[in-house]
């Protein structure tokens, strides 16, 4: 039905398709349709897009236009594509979290954030796969099967958000809604080559978020660019009622990030050289557009990941005992009470989340509590010191996503300490709740992306993401797509 | 050698709010099954909780009352444990961090002695759902409750008497219930009490091992289940045995207290901060707004009565039996009644209206200033006090207003020729009667003055009406 020749680039931003839009050389209709048939394709032969909402899409399409046309457009995501993972409540088909306890869960509303942004005119176009409640660094356990990386469909996208951000590294005109526990939206970001951002802990309502770690969760867009991160960002942010946690807005400014840290131990031993290389020559390529560059360690780096582990394991085994075969999810059978418990928890669950629900119920039971789940916190006290101790010598911290690049699906799935290791210079951000920015950096010497990112202090998120947008300026590696995924 | 009983209170009491304590439903009890819901309640994925800021005024009015030190900050816990009934799969409680410390639950000792038991802490947290087991073994849940908002009241142990025990939760029912944080009604389990049990020797300095005995829901079972179990563990100790730390139900019926768990077999929470629920700041101008706005304690208005209003104990005790009875008596009085009017209407009418009516004051369909309109009539001798009775009893009976009625009734007749017309009349029908009263038998009077209402339409004045008819049969 569409005119191929009136689309945008492929890998036009939401920012430039809205702009072609506005000039009028395609409608949201023929945007969205040519959206749809990317999904239909490419995104089902990635296994990224699980759930895809045609009927729904186009006729929020055709309304876009028709405020286009009355000049009554709602701003810069007015008729413009996204998705939303599996974790995130929408009224518009199922919200199971890619896990076997929820298939088919149909929620009653859409999450605030999803809400937000569909007053803004944006089109749900679909439901992407994730790891099952969003435990995972691969998209490898997920109930909806295994997520290709649009670099290499051998190798994995990375996870949890493996869905979203495969579709976001394939395919310009949209963005996608994912989170982030412990880096569920920056790994799967620099693996696949787009830019993401976990925001300040509370910048984003939770509501409709589906529970892992509370403490740690947050509502985050992937998109091409920061500047489209920024426009998702503002749509989504702000207090909600529903969620008492959310930030007041307008609590704080910051200035341009002019001083950055480039975190050495995020460079060093364990770290693959080619990635360590290139973030040195993006903080390099920094300073020579005039950003001040420092180097320092951030304290504790080293047990972060165990601290994470504690925490955020602690809190899934409350937050997951709401399946318990009585209210919502799978019901088993059984003969009696324990009985319904265990065989529903034991078909509802994969073996990922059941090793996390065991484990945070272990942190957290009498005689090992102190030793586990109070030093983990008071763990967590130390590395929020050792941020803000850093931060009162710069304005942002710099350094790689993932230790490593994306690795072959099935390498590391047998191995939880190898899957938990992708997650090491991540979680500093969610148990320090400060924003952190996942930008694509360079290509590695197997056309692998590298990514690294940028954490600031709380609340300067948009600091962080105007800072993306000059560096992406600078550098255009968030343009580059893979061979494959071109038509 | 006698023994000592200790106890130790948990008092449950259901906040009066009007949604639940996390969200937005209507806090209900009595409705049909599973009516009040929505997915904060019933801990859909992606709902989160959210305090209602009405259950921590109440709180913070329930801790004043009893004398706590209210904190500035608090925090929400989990409890996690799996029940049916229990949608989340975890309780939000305050467990690491109360709201309330210290306090005081006054009472009343058996020898007439004023006691105070101490407190240890108030705490703000959800109730569960209640499971309904039918005799076939199927199990239903209602999720009505579920999330109702709930303090619990926890004391120190202290020697006394179950009878004592249950003066305790009477006292802190009736002060909740005094300052509308809670209905107090204990048959809908809006207030219930654990109580710990332990006893000792005379002399001894450390306490018994203590038994819990849960879900109490009646004075006289906080009061049995007290002297049961104390009784049954002096039986235990006398001959050799030792008590455990356990849990223990109270059997109403066969009056006797049975093993449910044991200390080894009882849960563990596993207690975390609710990582949904911010830090709870209570300021001291919050704690001033609810000082403010309490009503005047039960024993100031007492006291105010009887010295000011010159009531009679025995009738001001009734009066404020609930604050609300109160606030009607006061009304009636600012409506222009004296306090001695207002106290016995209110005692003699209003409150057999309510009895009879199964009603609550808070539904009484009279209004002060209409009672009051009828009771001036009767002491402006317009009415009879009989017919100023049946002027409220029929406003009630058809729903309308005391006034509408008072227009159409006649005024009293007092003019002495018109009553001494109606009196002659009756007197000549009844020759029998006058005779008697002629020969001292002054039963018949009443009889008669009967008679001449019934002649006079209800409108002769009574008292005159009887003074009258004596004068008339003496000098006949």
């Amino acid at each position: 039905m569409s005119n191929r020749s009136s689309l945008p680039p492929m890998d036009a931003t939401v920012g430039e398709a809205q702009q072609w839009l506005a000039d009028g050389h395609c409608t949201s209709r023929q945007l969205i349709d040519g959206y749809l048939e990317f999904l239909q394709g490419v995104g089902r032969e990635l296994n990224a897009v699980v759930e895809i909402f045609v009927e729904s899409a186009q006729q929020a399409a055709d309304q876009s236009d028709q405020r286009r046309a009355q000049g009554q457009c709602f701003g810069p995501l007015d008729g413009i594509p996204f998705t939303v993972k599996m974790n995130i409540t929408t009224q518009l088909g199922s919200s199971d979290a890619s896990s076997p306890m929820l298939r088919g869960f149909q929620a009653k509303e859409d999450a605030t954030a999803v809400r937000r942004l569909r007053a803004a005119g944006a089109v749900l176009v679909g439901k992407t796969s994730c790891d099952e409640f969003a435990m995972g660094a691969s998209n490898e356990t997920s109930c909806h099967g295994v997520v290709s990386n649009p670099w290499d469909r051998e190798r994995v996208p990375g996870g949890s958000s493996g869905g979203s951000a495969a579709l976001a590294g394939s395919h310009g005109w949209s963005f996608h809604l994912g989170s982030d526990t412990g880096g569920s939206i920056r790994q799967p970001a620099a693996f696949c080559n787009a830019t993401a951002i976990k925001p300040t802990w509370g910048q984003v309502s939770r509501r409709g978020l589906i529970a892992f770690g509370s403490s740690l969760d947050q509502i985050c867009p992937i998109a091409r660019d920061a500047v489209d991160c920024q426009s998702v960002l503002q749509v989504m942010e702000g207090h909600d009622p529903l969620d008492s946690t959310s930030l007041r807005q307008g609590t704080s400014s910051h200035p341009p990030i002019g001083r950055v840290a480039l975190i050495s131990d995020g460079l060093g031993p364990g770290i693959d050289a080619s990635i360590a290389t290139a973030v040195r020559s993006a903080a390099q390529q920094m300073a020579s557009q005039g950003i001040e560059i420092i180097e320092r360690s951030l304290p504790h780096l080293e047990a972060a990941n165990a601290c994470y582990q504690v925490i955020s394991t602690a809190e899934a085994s409350s937050n997951l005992a709401r399946y318990d075969g009585v209210h919502v999810g799978v019901r088993g059978q059984s003969k009696d009470l324990q009985q319904l418990y265990e065989t529903s928890r034991h078909q509802g669950f994969g073996s990922e989340v059941r090793r996390r629900i065991l484990l945070g119920t272990f942190v957290l039971s009498a005689g090992y509590q102190d030793a586990y789940y109070n030093r983990a916190l008071a763990v967590r006290d130390l590395i929020r010191q050792g941020i803000d101790q850093v931060l009162e010598d710069c304005d942002a911290l710099l350094l790689p996503v993932s230790p490593f690049a994306p690795f072959p699906i099935g390498e590391r799935i047998d191995d939880p300490l190898a899957l938990y290791a992708c997650d090491i210079l991540t979680v500093t951000a969610n148990l320090a709740g400060v924003p952190a920015l996942a930008l694509p950096c360079a290509l590695d010497e197997e056309q692998l992306p590298i990514g690294m990112q940028l954490m600031g202090p709380h609340g300067s998120d948009h600091a962080l993401l105007e800072f993306g947008q000059r560096w992406q300026r600078w550098n255009d590696q968030h343009r580059a797509l893979p061979e494959g995924s071109t038509r | 050698m006698s023994w000592k009983t200790v106890v130790g209170l948990e008092i449950h009491a259901q906040m009066s709010t009007r949604s639940k304590m996390f969200c937005a439903c209507v806090r209900s009890t009595g409705t049909a099954p599973n009516q009040h819901l929505c997915p904060v309640c019933t801990g859909w994925p992606g709902a989160l909780p959210v305090i209602n800021q009405a259950a921590v005024r109440r709180a913070i009015r329930a801790a004043i009352s009893l004398g706590c030190g209210v904190q500035r900050e608090s925090r929400f816990d989990r409890k996690n444990y799996f029940y049916p009934d229990l949608p989340k799969g975890y309780q939000i409680s305050q467990f690491y961090r109360p709201y309330a410390l210290g306090g005081e639950i006054p009472f009343e000792r058996d020898d007439g002695s004023s006691g105070v038991l101490p407190l240890v802490r108030i705490h703000m947290e959800e109730d569960a759902g209640k499971s309904v087991h039918a005799e076939d073994g199927t199990s239903r849940i209602d999720l009505n409750r579920c999330s109702s908002p709930l303090l619990e009241i926890v004391t120190e142990p202290l020697q006394m008497s179950g009878v004592e025990a249950a003066r305790c939760v009477r006292s802190t029912r009736e002060l909740l219930r005094w300052i509308g944080v809670c209905d107090g009604d204990m048959e809908k389990g809006n207030l219930r009490a654990d109580v710990n049990v332990s006893i000792h020797r005379q002399g001894d300095t450390v306490l018994g091992t203590r038994t819990e005995l849960k879900n109490l829901n009646s004075f006289v079972s906080i009061e049995r289940s007290v002297e049961v179990e104390s009784a049954r563990q002096a039986l235990v100790l006398e001959a050799g045995g030792v008590i455990r730390q356990e849990t223990r139900l109270w059997d109403q019926d066969l009056e006797q207290t049975e093993e449910m768990r044991g200390k080894e077999d009882s849960p563990d929470y596993r207690y975390f901060p609710d990582p949904d629920l911010p830090v709870l700041i209570i300021e001291s101008s919050d704690i001033d707004r609810e000082r403010d706005s309490l009503p005047e304690s039960h024993l100031a208005r007492k006291t105010r009565y009887i010295d000011q209003l010159k009531i009679d104990a025995r009738d001001a005790e009734s009066i404020l039996a609930r604050r609300e009875f109160g606030d009607f008596f006061d009304q009636l009085v600012a409506a222009g009644l004296s306090p001695a009017s207002a106290s016995n209407w209110f005692r003699g009418e209003v409150l057999k209206h309510l009895n009879d009516r199964e009603e609550s004051i808070e539904d009484y369909p009279l209004t002060a200033a209409s009672i009051a309109e009828v009771v001036e009539a009767v002491e402006g001798d317009r009415i009879s006090v009989a017919k100023g009775r049946e002027i409220l009893q029929v406003a009630l009976d058809q729903g309308c207003s005391p006034a509408q009625i008072l227009a159409q009734t006649g005024e009293q007749v007092s003019d002495e020729a018109a009553l001494i017309g109606w009196v002659q009349q009756v007197v000549d029908a009844n020759p029998d009667a006058a005779e008697k009263i002629r020969a001292g038998d002054s039963k018949p009077l009443g009889f008669l003055t009967g008679q001449v209402m019934k002649a006079s339409s209800g409108q002769a004045h009574p008292r005159l009406v009887q003074q009258i008819l004596q004068r008339l049969i003496q000098h006949d």
